[in-house]
């Protein structure tokens, strides 16, 4: 098949690259490369999106990494540095192409040695506007905040679900292979599950059978935040999480005001049902009668999303998030991050739209994983 | 002090020790035993000391309460992290008591739970590890040491820097006569705290047990934003709250004298005028039989500093002029300026040059260690609940006089109570709401 390619083009088939579970399934993708009169060297990826893993309200987020070492470093291809239509937010389903014309400059003795690989999410968009934020402090950690409640947060866009044991892996067997980013208690089946095999600087990373959908804990906000540097993303800050959470006053936005939001300051993604109520257990927390005594795949509680259709904002692993917490004691000295959305070890009230957690962003805890943003 | 006394000085530091010589313990964990251990206050500094003491080998965590649910995922988690067994989640910190098989209480609640909780805990012959400040007011700091004697029970107080190493060397310079006379001591607590912006009221939060929160204390409607520490409903203050540590310093430095006999100066609020009742100023001269204490804090002072963690834990000083929590030794041939929680200690002569500089290291571990041997010896912690009552009596005073229109007040040790202007004494105990009670007879 790749010669195939490169006779009917004749151009360079590179590497097919490869895709992991928990990514979005980009399918077959191509890469090729040809020789421009002028440019130099243009890398062409290509890849068919297929109907339903796009849409404008929830778009995959591609991005792309290479290789001039033979896979032994990688680095985050920067969306400035690229053209077409199949990088970044893609919210169409259909062909995509993905121009770089850098492999010259990427100090690769020979632009055939480069290697790709392509990867995407599903993120959701949340559209510009109002919103009625009700973190006061008090209700979750924070007693001691002045709390000036941001109201109107500029679009952005956030993951449908938190990042994945296989997507962390992923990024650990191209980033630690000295071990950064990884400690040994993530290898616990019950509460996360990948294990580390090797030497130090040649670490290789396997997910636990049957673990790869799962929320990836024990990371530290450190670990989240070049999680999320790697992909060409960041954390949610606090405002955008809870906008997220329980939709904006109008869901369509403030530009468009056509959609109000039925219940614009309600407890849960929900609504106010309790996530227990009526025998009907909308998120995982505390206890086995969800389903679940540990984290829960991601996606499960579906039927209960956010408006916006983000999933398990509510329960499951706690989400870290770009705020600092300071108290009257430790201003400015302690640094501590603020989580949102219980876990599967609160009670459920405290899975709701208003507790905040806090912690310093060195913990490591099988309750707190994260979600991306953009 | 017109010179260091050693005979009282070592006088100071025994008297307590004799005292418990003659205590004998109910019960006694054997060496292998693991001490079974209840934690109550789930807040940064209780979730802290659950996962610490967690973390041992020879404790165990059985029970975590809190009034608010919404604080268990955090603290079991860690607790869960390092010991097989899960811990009993609870709202009710009777339930830890009322169980035989509990050896000891964590009470890290806010300020107006530490005296009755503590004292019910000895009822109930536990022992306790208390945070600071140990009471909410003077009398029911004496309360928690005639519980603590009465059920002969171990109760260490959480001012840790006074089981650092480098404190008990800073404290044999001082007795040593190489500073000389010590006429001044002088402790800081200076820091910048925000306003508070107190909103309305709001409906108590499910999986909050409001009532249990307020305990002993008023129980106001429920107002998240309107902050606990800044009214004596709750607490004894800001300044107080977190000054005790060096107060518990200054007094381990000079021997541990038990009482000022005279506090006059100024409490007041000054910048923070949000609706506090408790003073955001505080420069209080303490008199000493043998020396002056002066005390100065402030919640609006952004330019000094607290001791950050990389200096807490290193062989570095903090930047002392602009050091929000030092202390500062004078005497007549040199000075030590001292700093807590593992900020080291450097002395000057009399020709101001540096002569000694120890480093320090926080003390966490050794004043949990230090109460885990008293629990198994039966010997005085370190942080002796009447030591914990001494440090925090001043402030106490401090806060009385700010009441009494900044009125100096005498006070007499051997009664407790302010002799000069009777009235004042309202203040020395509160009004307790039924059923917590802290009874005159424990």
């Amino acid at each position: 098949m790749h010669r195939l390619i490169y006779m009917l083009m004749g151009v360079l088939v590179v590497l097919l690259s490869t895709t992991q579970a928990s990514w979005l399934d980009l399918g077959r993708v191509v890469v090729k490369q040809e020789t421009t009169e002028l440019g130099g060297v243009r890398v062409v990826i290509e890849y068919e999106l297929a109907e339903g893993k796009a849409t404008t309200a929830h778009p995959a987020y591609v991005f792309v990494r290479y290789s001039s070492d033979e896979g032994e470093t990688w680095s985050l291809l920067l969306p400035e540095c690229l053209r077409g239509n199949g990088f970044a937010l893609v919210d169409k389903p259909g062909q995509k192409q993905i121009f770089f014309w850098g492999a010259t400059e990427t100090q690769s003795v020979d632009p055939k040695q480069l290697k790709f690989h392509v990867r995407a999410l599903r993120i959701a968009r949340i559209p510009a506007g109002r919103f009625e934020p009700r973190a006061v402090p008090g209700n979750g950690c924070d007693t001691s905040r002045i709390h000036e409640p941001v109201t109107t947060v500029p679009e952005f866009y956030l993951a449908d679900t938190e990042t994945t044991v296989a997507m962390y892996t992923d990024y650990l067997n191209e980033t630690g292979t000295n071990g950064l980013g990884y400690n040994t208690r993530m290898a616990r089946p019950d509460r996360c599950g990948i294990v580390q095999e090797g030497e130090p600087g040649n670490y290789k990373y396997t997910v636990t059978p049957g673990r790869e959908n799962y929320p990836v804990t024990y990371v530290s906000w450190y670990d989240a935040m070049s999680f999320a540097a790697w992909c060409g993303l960041r954390l949610p800050v606090e405002a955008e999480w809870e906008k997220a959470y329980r939709g904006g006053t109008y869901l369509d936005g403030d530009q468009s005001k056509q959609i109000p939001n039925p219940i614009p300051d309600r407890q849960y993604p929900w609504g106010d049902e309790a996530p227990n109520a009526d025998g009907i257990f909308r998120c995982n927390f505390d206890g086995q009668e969800d389903g679940f005594s540990h984290t829960s795949p991601v996606g499960h509680f579906t039927k209960f999303n956010s408006p916006y259709g983000v999933c398990d904002l509510a329960g499951n692993v706690a989400e870290w998030t770009l705020d600092w917490y300071s108290t009257t004691h430790h201003a400015g000295l302690d640094g501590f991050r603020i989580l949102r959305g219980g876990s599967w070890m609160a009670p459920p009230e405290a899975c709701d739209a208003i507790t905040a957690a806090t912690a310093l962003p060195i913990k490591e805890s099988s309750i707190m994983g994260f979600r991306l943003a953009k | 002090m017109s010179s260091w006394d050693r005979r009282q000085f070592l006088k100071a530091s025994c008297g307590t020790a004799a005292a418990w010589s003659a205590l004998s313990a109910r019960k006694v964990r054997g060496a292998n035993e693991k001490i079974i251990v209840g934690c109550m206050g789930l807040g940064g500094r209780g979730t802290y000391l659950a996962e610490a003491f967690a973390h041992r080998d020879d404790v165990e965590i059985a029970y975590l309460c809190d009034t608010d649910k919404r604080r268990f995922a955090r603290a079991r988690e860690a607790v869960e992290e390092t010991q097989d067994r899960s811990p009993k989640l609870t709202q009710d910190f009777r339930q830890i008591l009322d169980d035989k098989n509990v050896d000891v209480l964590i009470n890290a609640t806010p300020d107006h739970w530490h005296g009755l909780g503590t004292i019910l805990a000895c009822q109930a012959g536990k022992d306790v590890y208390v945070e600071k400040p140990m009471s909410h007011n003077l009398w029911e700091g004496r309360q928690m040491i005639e519980a603590a004697r009465k059920y002969k029970r171990i109760v260490q107080v959480g001012t840790q820097s006074r089981s650092g190493p480098y404190m008990a060397q800073a404290r044999e310079v001082i007795r040593s006569g190489k500073l000389g006379d010590v006429h001044i001591v002088r402790v800081f607590n200076m820091m910048q705290h925000p306003m508070q912006r107190i909103g309305p009221d709001q409906p108590e939060p499910d999986g909050l047990a409001y009532d249990m929160w307020c305990g002993p204390a008023a129980k106001l409607p429920y107002n998240p934003s309107r902050r606990w520490l800044n009214f004596f409903e709750y607490s004894c203050g800001p300044i107080p709250g977190d000054a005790v540590h060096q107060y518990d310093l200054a007094r381990f430095l000079m021997g541990d004298p038990a009482y000022p006999k005279s506090v006059s100066g100024r409490s007041a609020i000054e910048a923070l005028k949000d609706g506090r009742d408790c003073p955001d100023t505080q420069f209080a001269l303490f008199e000493y039989d043998d020396f002056t204490l002066l005390f100065e804090g402030a919640l609006w002072t952004p330019y000094m500093k607290k001791i950050p963690g990389s200096i807490r834990d290193s062989d570095q000083f903090p930047d002392w002029p602009f050091c929000s929590t030092k202390i500062e030794v004078c005497g007549t041939k040199g000075f030590l300026w001292i700093g807590r929680h593992g900020g080291g200690w450097q002395m000057v002569d009399s020709d101001s040059r540096i002569v000694q500089s120890i480093y320090g290291r926080q003390a966490d571990k050794e004043h949990q260690q230090n109460f885990i041997d008293c629990i198994r010896s039966r010997k005085p912690a370190n942080a002796d609940v009447e030591q914990g009552h001494y440090s925090t009596l001043p402030f106490h005073l401090a806060n009385i006089m700010g009441r009494m229109d900044n009125a100096p007040l005498l006070f007499d040790g051997k009664t407790e109570t302010i002799t000069n202007l009777p009235e004042a004494n309202r203040y020395l105990r509160r009004t307790y709401r039924k059923p917590w009670i802290v009874p005159k007879q424990v």
